[in-house]
């Protein structure tokens, strides 16, 4: 008996053994890329995340894209060409675009491109446009309203009428018509929004009917109730095979893609946690890429049989001092007034305070310390790889500057009887929670009277916070929409962009210029409005940059293809681009 | 007897109804603004939040909201999961599968491992047997899952290169994906479904894949079974009626296994209910370190996104489950001590 059961359990472990080593012969064919990021949706109208950004880039495909590495130069995709000042594609006044619609191409299911599904495509996100979505863009630029409904969520009057009139289809040709020069168009219509999906298929799933006096039916679809919240059908290299939400997302080649013939049979995108999990993964071969922290960059960097790409980010992330706090029943200001217990709502809004914190904040040491280097500091919101950037002066770390402004700030009041706040950072970003502890640690320094806490704060509470006026500085960071400084500049600084509305800071000639600059087209005259603006940041002291992250992308080195596009973050992968061999 | 689990089902709906009004209550604590955040996950998409508490009636009165979520309830919309991005119920029945296999072999080998050990300790009491079975036992009882966990994977994937994590290989999966009708998916489990389809292949792999963390489960909460077994058995073989049958000349196997084993069963029996109940949950620590995404790993992500309507399916689940177990457990009871009449 007792020898039975020994040969059952060494055949079974043998059997095992077998097993997996006929798993472990790897699949040139087949992708895979361990990730963690949540895939909400596949409906290109409700879609703002770069997971859901990352499906539809390879299932779907928009009317132009980025061209390699640039970021504000495009390559024609279900476009015939890029249009232009030169070619006519874009009037003089940069008021009309004209796309000419490639022929040819075929959807997953059938059927083929027309330049009516190109203009249905584009109605049909707009009017759709859900709470949360990536419409606002769009809409903006073709109508000139930011959304379909006003503050109480009433839908304008009019715009659907609006929506109606601003895409228009004739012959072969598509075009757009804008209420006003709007120069970051080239770049929206390269996002997972602008994809082109089939008319026909659209309505027989149920979206909008074509006829836009239904509008209003179609309007703000509750979360999960969106008509392609599973389903997709593109005309890209892959189409959907399988999607097992937090599990795994399958692509297979589509055999009637209209380019050439993309090398990858199979791409597989593993929802995988646990980074130990990851790198395993990585290590076996089992997985061709893993998503990597900046915490474990230095252990990828010791794993032998990898490539590994630094790409710079179009992101950015600051310490904004909040100038009109909101004081009822605030524990982050304490008392409320500068009595030693606390500080006033309006602490920040004398610049010497401000700029005690900007020269208070060692940016050298931050950068070596925290990301070993692997780090852009940035010297303004218009940062390295956005159009018209320029280095502008920084406060260096100076404790002594930093004590004179102190000394000067609320008439030497501040000094005299020091202050009580809270910063806070979100739970578990230990970058922000680094640079909150340098600027608590160095201004405490300063003045056995000053006492700064540092806490964190769980992330969807953070958001509601700040926006709440909660926070006398917030920490957080703002990742491109599309890559133009109008994107930046308009919500670090004008008075009512998300982070200057959330400061409460309001500077006429700051308001005035990025106006400006969204409606000017002339090179020129746009690099002079930015280039001013950059320089407003650094003269206001409006709130201290932190960092603009680099990522490190760690593939097998068996993978090839892959070009770094700053506008693409570490969740994105084109499979068109890559193979193995 | 009957009469017995009629009035324990009946006593299921006021359970329930405690629990979703607790928990609700509890969920209720947050601001509007919070739980209106929990659909937002970009400062993007803050501007919306105001828009989204109108949308959703998110700032009415605590009763408006509770009835109108049960009213939905019988209707048979348990809400929508984002962590998921499915409707609850849709994802409900995708994760129970992957812990319900788990669960299917670790329970019996808890159960059974856990009394066989408790039982040779009790009898051998303070021989070797007895503190090698306590030491594994307090080992096993204080080790963190989540660390285990990752040992065993870094060891036998790791460095051995077997037992990868997940549910099952890229092969097989790309075979039922490209086979929907040959493969048919009865339970959700891959060791079963492939012993229905004829696919010992299937099966075996979905066994291989189960293997570390059944592993990690079994060593980790054995511990408490056995002792609990072996606090049993020492405390009966000490009773007159063993001394009894010892005098009588009763042989050690028929003392040991007849008499003493079956009395130091019950409150195994309690133990060993509880941990199958709580199991249902799933081990947070065993899906995540292994990547496979049942019912804890859920649970763990909805709870830190706030995503309402899947705590509350959860915690009803919860409350279903134990009542049943309780249930089973007053049956069983009386089957192993006679004594007892279930009125």
């Amino acid at each position: 008996m007792k020898r039975g059961t020994i040969i059952a359990c060494i055949c079974f472990l043998f059997l095992f053994f077998t097993v997996n080593l006929h798993a472990a012969v790897k699949n040139p064919d087949t992708f895979i890329l361990a990730n963690y990021g949540n895939l909400r949706t596949l409906d290109p109208c409700v879609a703002y995340d770069v997971t859901s950004s990352q499906r539809l880039w390879n299932i779907y495909e928009p009317l132009i894209f980025f061209d390699g590495s640039h970021t504000d130069k495009f390559k024609p995709l279900l476009a015939t060409e890029v249009p232009t000042l030169e070619n006519g594609g874009i009037s003089a006044d940069g008021k009309t675009y004209t796309f000419t619609i490639r022929k040819g191409v075929k959807f997953h299911e059938g059927g083929d491109l027309t330049p009516e599904d190109v203009v249905y495509s584009f109605k049909r996100n707009m009017i759709a446009d859900p709470d949360g979505g990536p419409m606002w863009m769009l809409l903006e630029a073709l109508t000139g309203e930011g959304s379909t409904r006003d503050k109480d969520g009433k839908i304008i009057e009019g715009i659907f009428d609006t929506i109606d009139k601003c895409v228009e289809g004739k012959g072969d040709k598509v075009i757009f018509h804008l209420p006003r020069p709007y120069p970051p168009l080239l770049g929206i219509l390269s996002y997972s929004s602008s994809v082109i999906m089939d008319k026909e298929w659209a309505i027989s799933k149920g979206c909008w009917d074509g006829d836009i006096k239904n509008g209003a039916k179609y309007n703000n679809p509750a979360p999960g109730h969106e008509p392609l919240l599973k389903i997709a059908n593109g005309t890209n290299a892959y189409r959907m095979k399988n999607w097992e939400p937090n599990k795994e997302f399958v692509f297979e080649r589509f055999d009637g893609y209209w380019g050439p013939k993309p090398k990858l049979k199979i791409a597989i995108v593993k929802y995988v946690k646990e980074w130990s999990t990851r790198k395993l993964m990585l290590q076996n071969g089992d997985a061709d890429r893993v998503r990597v922290d900046i915490q474990y960059v230095p252990e990828v960097k010791a794993m032998k049989g990898l490539t590994l790409y630094e790409v710079p980010l179009l992101s950015v992330t600051a310490a904004f001092f909040c100038q009109k706090i909101n004081p009822t029943g605030n524990p982050n200001i304490g008392s409320g007034k500068l009595d030693g217990n606390g500080i006033p709502p309006d602490f920040f809004s004398d610049i010497n305070v401000r700029k005690a914190f900007l020269h208070a904040f060692d940016r050298e040491t931050y950068k070596k310390d925290v990301f070993n280097g692997l780090v852009i500091m940035p010297t303004s919101p218009n940062v390295e790889g956005l159009a018209y950037h320029k280095d502008v002066p920084v406060y260096e770390f100076d404790l002594e500057k930093s004590k004179k402004y102190m000394k000067e700030a609320w008439g030497g009041t501040v000094w005299e009887k020091g202050f009580k706040m809270i910063i806070t950072h979100n739970t578990g970003n230990e970058m922000r929670e680094a640079a909150a502890l340098m600027l608590a640690e160095n201004i405490m320094s300063l003045n056995p009277k000053f006492k700064i806490e540092v806490r964190n704060v769980e992330w969807k509470d953070y958001l509601v916070k700040y926006r709440n006026f909660e926070f006398p500085l917030f920490l957080i960071g703002w990742g491109a929409d599309y890559a133009d400084p109008h994107n930046f500049m308009y919500t670090f600084m004008h008075s009512r962009g998300v982070y200057g509305r959330y400061m409460a800071y309001q500077n006429e000639e700051v308001d005035r210029l990025c106006d400006a600059g969204i409606q000017t087209i002339d090179p020129k005259k746009r690099e002079e409005i930015y280039h001013r603006l950059q320089d407003l940041w650094y003269t206001e002291a409006i709130a201290v940059p932190l960092y603009q992250q680099i990522v490190v992308r760690a593939y097998r080195d068996w993978v090839k293809g892959y070009v770094p596009n700053a506008m693409l973050t570490d969740a994105n992968e084109l499979l068109m681009d890559i193979w193995k061999e | 007897m009957h009469a017995f689990v009629i009035r324990r089902f009946l006593l299921l709906v006021f359970v329930l109804f405690g629990v979703s009004v607790l928990i609700f209550g509890i969920l209720m604590t947050f601001s509007p603004e919070r739980r209106a955040a929990a659909y937002v996950t970009t400062p993007q998409q803050a501007k919306d939040i105001p828009r989204l508490i109108q949308q959703f009636g998110l700032d009415d009165p605590f009763y408006i909201q509770y009835v109108r979520w049960m009213r939905e309830i019988f209707r048979g919309n348990m809400g929508w999961s984002l962590v998921a991005a499915r409707p609850v119920g849709e994802a409900f029945w995708r994760y129970l599968p992957v812990t319900l296999e788990m669960n299917l072999f670790a329970a019996p080998i808890v159960i059974i491992f856990g009394i066989w050990l408790g039982t040779v300790s009790g009898i051998h009491r303070d021989t070797w047997i007895d503190h090698g079975t306590r030491i594994f036992a307090i080992v096993g009882w204080s080790l963190p899952t989540f660390l285990f966990a990752l040992v065993l994977l870094m060891v036998f994937y790791g460095y051995f290169q077997l037992f990868s994590p997940g549910v099952l290989s890229d092969k097989l999966t790309m075979f039922i994906l490209d086979n929907p009708e040959t493969f048919k998916r009865f339970t959700g489990m891959y060791t079963i479904d492939g012993m229905l389809n004829g696919r010992l292949d299937i099966a075996l792999d979905g066994l291989r894949h189960l293997v570390l963390p059944v592993l990690t489960y079994v060593i980790v909460v054995v511990a408490l079974n056995m002792r609990v077994m072996r606090s049993g058995m020492i405390e009966e073989l000490s009773k007159d009626y063993v001394i009894t049958a010892r005098a009588k000349g009763a042989d050690k196997k028929t003392i040991h296994i007849k008499h003493a084993r079956r009395n130091a069963l019950l409150p195994v029996v309690t133990v060993a209910g509880q941990l199958v109940a709580l199991s249902m949950e799933g081990s947070v620590s065993v899906e995540v370190v292994f990547n496979r995404q049942g019912i804890g790993w859920w649970l763990a992500e909805s709870a830190t996104q706030l995503d309402m309507p899947v705590l509350m399916c959860i915690c009803l689940f919860m409350g279903i489950v134990f009542v049943i177990t309780n249930l089973t457990l007053d049956i069983l009871y009386a089957y192993i001590d006679p004594r007892i009449r279930l009125t």
